[in-house]
């Protein structure tokens, strides 16, 4: 009874541990731009801010800045909207779109906020 | 008035507490403003869900232990209860991230691994319901509910850990620091318990429910969760 508990566990270990290698690169969409650069279609791209420098355009419809992924490459990211809040803060942020002739040409722009569950007015 | 009726009565005035401090006592945090206020739904709603999924794995295993049926009313209440729980964490968890970090949905890991989890247990349902003889059905649902446990600490706990995620880091982690002034922390402390005695009281009821329709039926009846 023992001995066929100890193989059954082993079966199921090894087919956890199986399909996670085997759904390894499946369980997360985010990409460097090396592998931006060679992808068809949207792919979303998760790095920091390369420098402090965001430029946000007159009409406040495009936002520039440049975005250096874990790799280390940066790359000008072009989003077409408004810039979002807490974007100088993030500890992350995820440019969505493809890449196209040098540039990171971005639809949406997700952000990793700091979260410190922390009362904004000290008492 | 007797035991059910007092605890009914404290679970819904503990409700009623957390309520009015989740919106009248909670400051808004720093960054996230009164958005914050989503957490004390989010994350007691997501703990009890696993809390219901390791109850459902436990009974699963007594069931399977001393084929008493009180074990399996017990195991597939939780796991009905537990993926309602999941559904209600990935809805409010699809708010927040659209308030917090963008977009209701883009495949995070978070996102990816609760929805397995919800495939998972939504099989477990699937699979209950078509088995019409009660011992058999009672045999695999434990067999099922025991096997899916196993996974969760690996979809709750360890893939989430392992890749970037917009996903904030647990505030409940036993190692880790407690990012999250005193106030917040004892209102999240009242919350989970209030969510807890929700589900134990929900999870009793439904227990009762599935012992009364077995007992006047005497003929096993297909059944829901």
């Amino acid at each position: 009874m023992r001995k066929r508990h100890i193989i059954g566990l082993t079966v199921i270990l090894t087919f956890v541990a199986f399909s996670f290698f085997a759904f390894r690169s499946s369980l997360t969409p985010y990409v460097s731009f090396a592998q931006a650069k060679t992808a068809n279609g949207t792919v979303q791209v998760r790095g920091v801010l390369a420098s402090d420098k965001i430029t946000v355009s007159e009409n406040g419809k495009t936002v520039k800045f440049q975005l250096r992924d874990e790799a280390g490459e940066a790359v000008t990211v072009i989003y077409s909207g408004t810039k979002p809040d807490g974007l100088e803060q993030a500890t992350g942020i995820v440019a969505v779109g493809r890449y196209q002739s040098g540039q990171f040409q971005a639809e949406k722009l997700l952000v990793k906020c700091p979260s410190k569950y922390q009362g904004s007015v000290k008492q | 008035m007797d035991r059910t009726t007092i605890e009914n009565c404290l679970t819904a005035l503990l409700t009623a507490g957390v309520v009015y401090a989740v919106f009248f006592i909670v400051p808004p945090a720093e960054g996230l403003g009164h958005l914050v206020r989503i957490a004390f739904f989010h994350i007691p709603v997501a703990w009890v869900s696993v809390l219901a999924f390791l109850l459902s794995a436990f009974w699963a295993l007594k069931y399977l232990r001393t084929r008493d049926a009180v074990y399996d009313r017990q195991s597939s209440a939780a796991a009905g209860l537990g993926f309602i729980f999941c559904i209600l964490a990935t809805v409010s968890g699809a708010i927040f991230a659209k308030l917090t970090w963008g977009a209701y949905w883009n495949w995070d890991p978070r996102q990816t691994t609760i929805f397995i989890l919800l495939l998972i247990y939504g099989a477990y349902l699937a699979l209950r319901s078509s088995l019409e003889e009660s011992e058999q059905r009672a045999r695999v649902s434990a067999v099922y509910s025991l096997l899916s446990f196993i996974t969760v600490p690996f979809l709750v706990f360890i893939i989430p850990r392992y890749y970037f995620s917009l996903h904030p880091a647990p505030v409940i982690n036993g190692a880790g620091k407690l990012d999250m002034d005193r106030i917040m922390l004892y209102v999240l402390l009242a919350a989970l318990a209030a969510c807890t005695a929700i589900f134990w009281r929900t999870l009793t009821w439904q227990v009762d429910r599935k012992r009364r329709r077995e007992m006047s039926d005497i003929t096993p009846v297909k059944e829901g969760f």
